[in-house]
């Protein structure tokens, strides 16, 4: 339980609580401030009952044709905030806008192959492993240099579920631009 | 042809190669002196290059003369150097005069429109709004017309006009609907701001009743769901608000929600005529709260809220009506103490009731359960949680009773530190062990403030504050990824005068981007009060990059909202950038980085420069500009466990090494600088102006570290002293003798055996200061000589000596602490003592944790080491 509601941007002041987990990148304000000027109904956070951030997630919406889909660009909760279905609420949250505000063909979404509590948690939402991406994630001293899962789930408007028949092997991340 | 003549400036730009630039600007102004493109771009070279007075002047001749704006290169060059400058004014300006060529042109009219917005200057917003609706018949310039009447409205201090505003907006808006041009949810929330602003609720309520496309809209957004509630209440329909919040919480879990409903129903109550009606009503509410409880994956919602509900009821002085509170804290408690949040959740109901009774209550059942709950930890990670939520409560309750007895909050930490740091679950990374390991290290703190906060005992402090962090440390050793570990032991660190080791930490925590400007302060300025200049500009630039970026990105976030049609993050951006433009951290970030270059070695001729050219004029401060800043530093992060009006249990507060750099230091570091130029520049008027603004920020300040005040006072003093000098007339003597005296007073002594608890305090610190204010001095002699002063002399010979005398004391304290300090760490903070509270705590890192102390102790003597090895480098290029 928690109060679910837009993203603003005065929440950048406040979501080291969310962010200093180690798995979860902090980009440049302006590329939360482009997402909320873009998609702000994709870009959603969980407040406690004590007003702290319990979690965001994310998204926008782009391709083309049948490649039309919603893109999860973060989902992150708190460490303290975990194993509380928040993280499935949230995703339910933005594949409902992608299906019924967008009407997308399918979500995908990218994961570091050793975060294997969130390709869990994404495979039990549906998630399949669509294709490998080489080298995704860059090392920063912290976190090593990985490829990425890129895993997606079919919408209702992909009705032969032609978006996720994977791809055997591993792509270039130029081969996943839209 | 004007073009063409421009390019080889363009293309040095593109490059860029600014110096290349300006070569071709002056060479096609040698030739064509009234060239009024490459003036322009000359401008903009000039704002771009740290040359802004200059430009300035430039810029404002181009402007003033009108026909140059007929050329597009003139717009774009003169436009763009403006905005470098910051000055947006005058870049409207330029569009405006543009727009006598060419009035209809709307490119022109929307870059008015955009650069208006960036700024808040919004009376200009709506006037370029306007013009743009006039020449085009798109919808978006009436909802630019709205949103900039509507926040001219919200912004304005004049009564009369901003009603009239607001009534323009909503007739554009209602005319909107009825062409059905009303089509986003984020034009539907302009609407509702319009009527908002105006208090009308009744009609924002109707609004938000409409069916249709509206009603689809509003069900879609779960903030407008929330929003409608709201409103319900706020006309006092709370019939109306019950329903429409059972009718949300049906189909979700939203606290708003919960809260909005319990509010209703408690402003329901408080009119009921009779105690049957009261009864009613809260069964009423208790049961829907019951029946939610029951529902997969509304439980914790459900009943968190009965526990709110019973709260409200209390405050409003209806007693147990519905529950009595603490009966229902330890319901939920029993329920959810598995769950990490559980802590979180309940807090802020027992911080609620603070009654002796209601506090002994509490202290029963946890009691009843603690026992319990610590034998069965080991079975499962929930168990263990339990055991942890239950042991945060302890901490609590001991804080809400006002426990300050050292022995109390000690008691019982071996169990925890034997969990947290040895059990078999923490071998496997155990969350719950995390949280075990960061309880014991606060109670350990948290005791030894409580023990040793007399000033003769803080020899003993940092012998307690060295074992947390030797808990902080094993705890981060087990699991890496708990940041709360790695703040408290930041913070530990620092407090022992140990920069390097908390460096190290800090950087494990990759902070960067907006986080600089809410977590910067954990670690920004600390190398500086510890000897370690160098790495601690590194942050400053880092900094200051971010802030540079920010400020120059920012405009663009703004106008892509206007772009977008995304009206509702408007006042959003707008306060956003506020926030951050004038935030205290970058004023503090600014300030270290200028304290910092102050020490880069130079020559005389390099020194005299570096403080001539600095730009002391754009760190003015005066009490406005000081209280418009905003505070945005994190302080929360680190995961309190007691309410933060609680100052003698508030473990952020306690570990501050130094306190908090607030509005008089912000002011005390940046006349330091501007005292340093006048000086420099021979302006004795300007000079004495600042010494004496100085003086009042050393009068008034009580949030000065004791380092600081002793920078301040140096600088008064060496200004003084150069006023003094100027006048021939005048002795300087008693102002260097001052001078002297304090830098030799805070350099370690020869004479004197240094100590541990020395070290670890003041020592370093006082020499950092020390050594700082001799830079200052040198910059003094170099200004004196440079202005053909007889006191130059004077002031060289005495510095000349008292250099021979710091290196001697720098390089023995330096030997001190290579040779002495790790084995005095083992002997003076390690060692167990009869009646120490800690006894148990030690033996349990000098036995089970003897790896992990051992490094931590290593750590300590060689971040001590760097930071005097520093200072006398430091003392060694001071020549």
């Amino acid at each position: 339980m928690s109060t679910i509601r837009r993203f603003r941007a005065m929440d950048l002041l406040q979501f080291n609580n969310v962010n200093l987990d180690r798995y979860t990148e902090t980009y440049d304000s302006q590329f939360y401030l482009s997402y909320m000027s873009n998609w702000p109904d994709l870009f959603t956070v969980a407040e406690s009952p004590a007003h702290k951030l319990m979690g965001y997630s994310m998204g926008k919406v782009e391709g083309t044709g049948e490649l039309w889909h919603g893109h999860v660009t973060a989902l992150t909760v708190a460490p303290e905030c975990r194993r509380l279905g928040l993280a499935r609420g949230l995703m339910r949250g933005l594949e409902d806008a992608s299906e019924k505000i967008h009407d997308c063909y399918f979500v995908d979404l990218f994961v570091r192959p050793s975060n294997t509590v969130a390709i869990q948690m994404y495979e039990h939402l549906g998630y399949i492993l669509y294709r490998r991406v080489i080298d995704y994630y860059q090392g920063d001293g912290v976190m090593p240099t990985e490829y990425a899962h890129d895993m997606r789930k079919a919408l209702p408007r992909d009705k032969h579920k032609k978006s996720i028949v994977p791809v055997k092997h591993a792509v270039n991340v130029e081969d996943t631009f839209f | 042809m004007e073009g063409r003549q421009l390019r080889p400036i363009y293309d040095a730009l593109e490059l860029p190669d600014t110096k290349y630039a300006l070569n071709e600007c002056d060479k096609l102004l040698r030739k064509h002196p009234n060239h009024y493109g490459a003036q322009a771009l000359k401008t903009f070279i000039l704002a771009r290059s740290g040359r802004p007075n200059e430009a300035l002047l430039l810029g404002q001749s181009v402007l003033s003369t009108p026909s140059a704006m007929a050329s597009a290169h003139v717009q774009q060059g003169l436009s763009l150097a403006f905005r470098a400058l910051g000055c947006p004014r005058e870049e409207i300006m330029v569009y405006t005069a543009a727009l006598a060529f060419s009035p209809n042109d709307e490119s022109l009219h929307t870059k008015v429109f955009m650069a208006a917005a960036r700024n808040s200057m919004f009376k200009e917003q709506h006037h370029a709004a306007v013009q743009l609706s006039k020449l085009s018949k798109q919808q978006k310039y009436v909802w630019w017309l709205v949103v900039s009447l509507l926040l001219q409205a919200k912004h304005s201090k004049d009564d009369v006009a901003a009603p009239v505003q607001l009534k323009l907006a909503e007739r554009l808006v209602e005319k909107a609907v009825t062409d059905g041009q009303l089509t986003s949810t984020e034009e539907l929330r302009v609407y509702l701001d319009v009527l908002d602003i105006q208090d009308k609720h009744e009609q924002m309520t109707e609004v938000m009743a409409a069916n249709g496309q509206l009603a689809a809209m509003i069900s879609n957004d779960p903030d407008l769901v929330t929003q409608r509630i709201s409103l319900l209440i706020k006309i006092g329909a709370y019939d109306k608000a019950i329903s429409a919040a059972i009718a949300a919480l049906e189909s979700r879990d939203n606290w708003a929600d919960y809260k909005l409903y319990i509010g209703a129903v408690v402003a329901l109550v408080g009119q009921a005529a009779d105690v049957e009606a009261k009864h009613s009503l809260a069964a009423d509410i208790s049961s829907n709260f019951e029946k939610w409880a029951g529902v997969r994956g509304k439980a914790r919602g459900a009943k968190l809220a009965q526990v709110a509900l019973a709260t409200r009821m209390h405050e409003a002085g209806h007693g147990d009506i519905a529950g009595s509170p603490e009966v229902l804290i330890w319901s939920y408690l029993a329920e959810f103490q598995q769950k990490a949040i559980c802590y979180s959740d309940i807090m802020q109901f027992i911080v609620a009731r603070r009654e002796p009774s209601v506090l002994e209550y509490h202290r029963t059942q946890l009691e009843q359960r603690l026992a319990a709950a610590r034998d069965s930890a080991a079975n499962s990670d929930d168990a263990a949680q339990a055991w942890v939520n239950l042991e945060k409560i302890r901490y609590l309750l001991q804080a809400l009773m006002g426990e300050t007895d050292p022995k109390a909050w000690a008691a019982d930490i071996e169990p925890l530190l034997k969990f947290g740091l040895g059990s078999s679950q923490a071998r496997k990374k155990q969350p719950s062990c995390s949280d075990m390991a960061l309880i014991a290290s606060q109670r350990i703190i948290q005791a030894a403030f409580f023990a040793y906060s007399a000033a003769n005992q803080r020899e003993q402090l940092h012998s307690a504050l060295f074992k947390a962090l030797c808990v902080l440390e094993s705890g981060i050793q087990l699991n890496d990824s708990s940041f709360l570990l790695k703040l408290y032991a930041i913070r530990v660190y620092l407090y022992l005068s140990c920069y390097e080791r908390a460096q190290t930490i800090y950087d494990t925590l990759s902070i960067k981007h907006v986080q600089q400007d809410t977590l910067g302060h954990l670690i920004i300025g600390h190398g500086m009060a510890l000897g370690c200049f160098a790495s601690d500009m590194e942050f400053c630039y880092n900094g200051v990059t971010f802030y540079d970026r920010f400020r120059s990105k920012m405009p663009r976030d703004i106008e892509a909202v206007y772009q977008q049609g995304t009206y509702s993050n408007v006042q959003d951006f707008l306060e956003f950038q506020s926030n951050i433009v004038h935030s205290v951290q970058r004023e503090c970030t600014h300030r270290y980085a200028l304290r910092g270059e102050g020490f880069e070695y130079g020559n005389a001729k390099e020194t005299l420069a570096r403080w001539e050219e600095a730009d002391v004029s754009s760190i003015e401060h005066t009490e406005q500009t000081l209280s418009a800043l905003h505070d945005n530093r994190d302080v929360l992060v680190m995961g309190l466990l007691t309410p933060k009006d609680m100052a003698q249990w508030d473990l952020e507060l306690l570990t501050r090494s130094t306190p908090m750099p607030g509005h008089d230091w912000i002011q005390a570091f940046s006349l330091i600088p501007q005292v340093m130029h006048y000086l420099v520049c021979a302006d004795n008027e300007s000079l004495q102006e600042k010494l004496s603004e100085l003086t009042l920020v050393d009068n008034t300040s009580g949030t000065l570290s004791r380092q600081d005040v002793l920078l301040v006072r140096g600088i008064i003093d060496v200004g003084s002293l150069y006023i003094q000098a100027s006048d021939l007339q005048n002795g300087i003597d008693d102002q260097l003798g001052r001078l002297l005296s304090v830098i030799r007073t805070n350099v370690p002594s020869n004479e004197l055996e240094p100590s541990l608890f020395s070290l670890s305090s003041d020592s370093i610190r006082n020499l950092s200061a020390a050594t700082e204010l001799f830079t200052y001095m040198l910059a003094l002699k170099h200004a004196l000589s440079a202005q053909r002063l007889p006191a130059a002399n004077a002031v060289g010979i005495a510095l000349s000596q008292l250099r021979k005398e710091a290196l001697k004391s720098v390089n023995a304290l330096r030997g001190w602490v290579d040779k002495n300090t790790r084995a005095l760490v083992e002997e003076q903070w390690l060692a167990e003592n009869d009646g120490d509270i800690f006894a148990d705590v030690t033996r349990f890192v000098v036995g089970s944790q003897k790896q992990t102390t051992s490094m931590v102790a290593k750590a300590c003597t060689t971040s001590w080491l760097r930071s005097v090895k520093n200072l006398l480098s430091q003392w060694e290029k001071c020549s």
